[in-house]
């Protein structure tokens, strides 16, 4: 079935015969050319492991230790998520982040081997659509054929971006509609959470940060009218405050960051422009003014100040530290444009990345001061992603930024783990090289009272050459010396984006 | 002749209301849980629809799993049809903090729209003269 299908797309490929044909057409549905050319692709570039559908049943089984030994202390489970499936009936999705959030557990423990499980997040989309054999909601970058209507935006909730711990619960978090539930143990969902009345359904971003006290802050966003809703949640779960929060320009806004004081979001120039199907579409690039920087008092959410940088583009902050005279300093990975989402995660789904869509981002460090003037530096010398921190020093002043990186024209994923000391500007990194497409290092402190920087990095890779995923684990203060241990799965997971760590 | 014209307005009159052309609909929806009201508004145009008036609305209280709506002597035409099941039963459709509904909606056809009602063309049906039945899902 599979190669006749094949043939007949090659035919068609041939050039003009489909129209000689009349009603050449596969049953009901036509052959679609995104999933035909990524099956095509597929063939020869093992890159496109990244975003292959995973089973619909999951991923389980434990790796195999390649050298090295756990570290005493580093006991716990990574938890990541990440899109893992992008076609259903024939028929892929054109935007890498519209496919359906799979949630890992990874298991780490000294004296027994690592272990990998993995399960697709139950949403309403995926029960839906695992039952109708197809896609049946439009997607944020995607339309399907035949997509239905939608009554509220948990309807396409996709649980694909992140995860977090909240009070012992495991949470999938999206950033167009509710976190979902799960059970930190069997993975299982538990459904969308509804922090209080007047809150249900509505947007709760990928990136809650915690401060030192355990209080959580998120945002959700309502681009079509400037508009955010925050967030603050208490250590035991539950909500302290939520409220709307008006005149925020619709620029796509999908990290932020927090000081002691202060709640910063980065507004890019992908703007919103109007409400158009797939959401995506929505959004188109606009550069008459620069980027917006906008400091919300945390205590006095009508409390504003404001500053202006250069048009440009990001998805990820790194970590934020207000002065005493309220001075803010943050780094973030940005971008002079948006193809990186608008291009190359499109390219992504046609399993051939093309270099007219590569975003040059790079690490800056960005001051922002009290009369209004604002600064930035660029600090890195290559592409980077992913950034993190250690996070006991979420909000507080600190040294050290970890991200992963690759060469500019590399279009197939990063090759490094790169720290940086944003104070004395000087780097460290490991390179894996070309073989390897790193994912997102989390640091782990070695202990409570340990000093920035000591400890772990965990970081998942994909190993194109052995069509296999693989877990890393690096001392931090010795990066280049390579991971002190490594292990391998007997398959190849989908990418991810972001993970966090649940101490065992 | 003020008569005469009087006379003609009042047959024509009686003609647009007569026995062929007038109509019943009953309406169900199914897919409920037995709390609150369904509560529905009929709309005969396109106009109205995008803000307009209705020609008749409805409170039917939810007893079991599933309502049904009697709209009696209705002009035969062009109909759609917004409901939504209110839970709480304090005759308001429930918003989340930014408006998007937090209690179940629905338009006839079981048509949805996208960030907002469906569409006329999408949720319009046909009221023939004499007796008809239009079946609602909530999911």
């Amino acid at each position: 079935m599979e190669m006749n299908r094949r043939h007949m797309l090659s035919l068609l490929a041939a050039g003009g015969t489909a129209t000689a044909l009349p009603g050449l057409a596969f049953g009901e549905t036509p052959a679609d050319p995104v999933f035909a050319a990524f099956e095509a692709a597929s063939q020869d570039d093992p890159w496109t492991l990244g975003f292959t559908d995973a089973p619909a049943d999951g991923f389980q089984s434990t790796a195999r230790r390649l050298h090295g030994r756990l570290p005493s202390g580093l006991s716990g489970v990574l938890h990541r998520n990440g899109p893992a499936r992008f076609s259903r009936n024939d028929w892929r999705y054109r935007h890498w982040f519209d496919g359906d959030g799979m949630v890992h557990a990874w298991r780490l423990d000294r004296g027994s081997d690592v272990t990998h499980t993995a399960r697709f997040v139950q949403t309403h989309k995926w029960q839906a659509e695992q039952a109708a054999g197809r896609f049946l909601y439009p997607a944020f970058g995607s339309q399907p054929p035949n997509a239905r209507g939608l009554h509220g935006p948990d309807d396409i909730n996709a649980a694909n971006t992140s995860v977090m711990m909240v009070n012992g619960e495991l949470m999938a978090l999206w950033e167009g509609g509710s976190a979902w539930r799960l059970d930190p143990d069997t993975l299982d969902s538990r459904g969308p959470r509804n922090w209080g009345e007047g809150l249900g359904g509505l947007p709760f971003s990928a990136h809650p940060k915690v401060d030192p006290d355990g209080t959580i802050w998120n945002f959700g966003q309502a681009a079509s009218h400037d508009m955010l809703v925050m967030y603050q949640i208490g250590v035991d779960g539950q909500l302290r405050r939520a409220d709307l929060i008006h005149d925020i320009p619709g620029g796509m806004i999908h990290d932020f960051a927090v000081t002691d004081r202060s709640l910063l979001f980065l507004v890019g120039n992908l703007a919103f422009r109007r409400m158009q199907l797939p959401f995506l579409d929505s959004f188109g690039w606009d550069d008459s003014r620069g980027m917006r920087v906008i400091a919300i008092d945390k205590g006095d959410w009508s409390r504003r100040r404001t500053w202006e940088l250069p048009p440009g583009f990001l998805f990820h902050v790194g970590g934020a530290w207000e002065d005493p005279d309220g001075t803010i300093h943050v780094d973030a990975a940005l971008s002079d444009d948006s193809e990186v989402a608008t291009g190359h995660a499109r390219d992504v789904m046609l399993g051939t990345p093309r270099l007219e869509h590569q975003s040059i981002s790079r690490m800056r460090q960005i001051t922002l001061y009290p009369d209004g003037r604002a600064e930035q530096a660029v600090f890195s010398d290559v592409c980077a992603e992913f950034p993190q921190v250690d996070p006991r020093y979420t909000g507080l002043a600190r040294c050290l930024t970890w991200h992963v990186g690759w060469p500019d024209g590399h279009m197939r994923g990063a090759t490094q783990i790169v720290q940086r000391d944003v104070i004395s500007g000087q780097t460290r990194r490991y390179d894996f090289g070309t073989d390897i497409v790193v994912e997102e290092p989390l640091f782990i402190p070695s202990s409570e009272r340990s000093e920035e920087g000591e400890g772990w990095l965990v970081h998942t890779a994909l190993n194109k050459r052995e069509a296999a995923t693989e877990l890393h684990v690096f001392d931090a203060q010795r990066l280049e010396d390579g991971p002190v241990t490594s292990w391998r799965l007997p398959y190849a997971c989908p990418l991810g984006f972001h993970g966090c760590w649940r101490d065992l | 002749m003020i008569t005469s014209m009087m006379t003609a307005m009042l047959l024509a009159a009686a003609a647009g209301s007569a026995p062929e052309s007038e109509a019943s609909l009953t309406v169900t929806v199914d897919g409920l849980a037995p709390q609150g009201a369904v509560m529905m508004a009929l709309y005969a145009d396109e106009p109205n629809w995008n803000g307009g008036d209705a020609v008749e609305g409805r409170r039917v209280a939810v007893e079991g799993s599933t309502v049904t709506v009697e709209f009696a002597a209705l002009p035969a035409g062009d109909y759609a049809i917004r409901f939504y099941h209110d839970v709480d039963g304090d005759g308001e459709l429930d918003t989340n903090l930014m408006g998007i509904p937090s209690e179940p909606f629905g338009f006839s056809n079981n048509a949805r729209g996208n960030f907002g009602p469906a569409a006329w063309a999408d949720s319009v049906f046909t009221v023939a003269p004499g007796g008809n039945t239009h079946a609602l899902q909530l999911d």
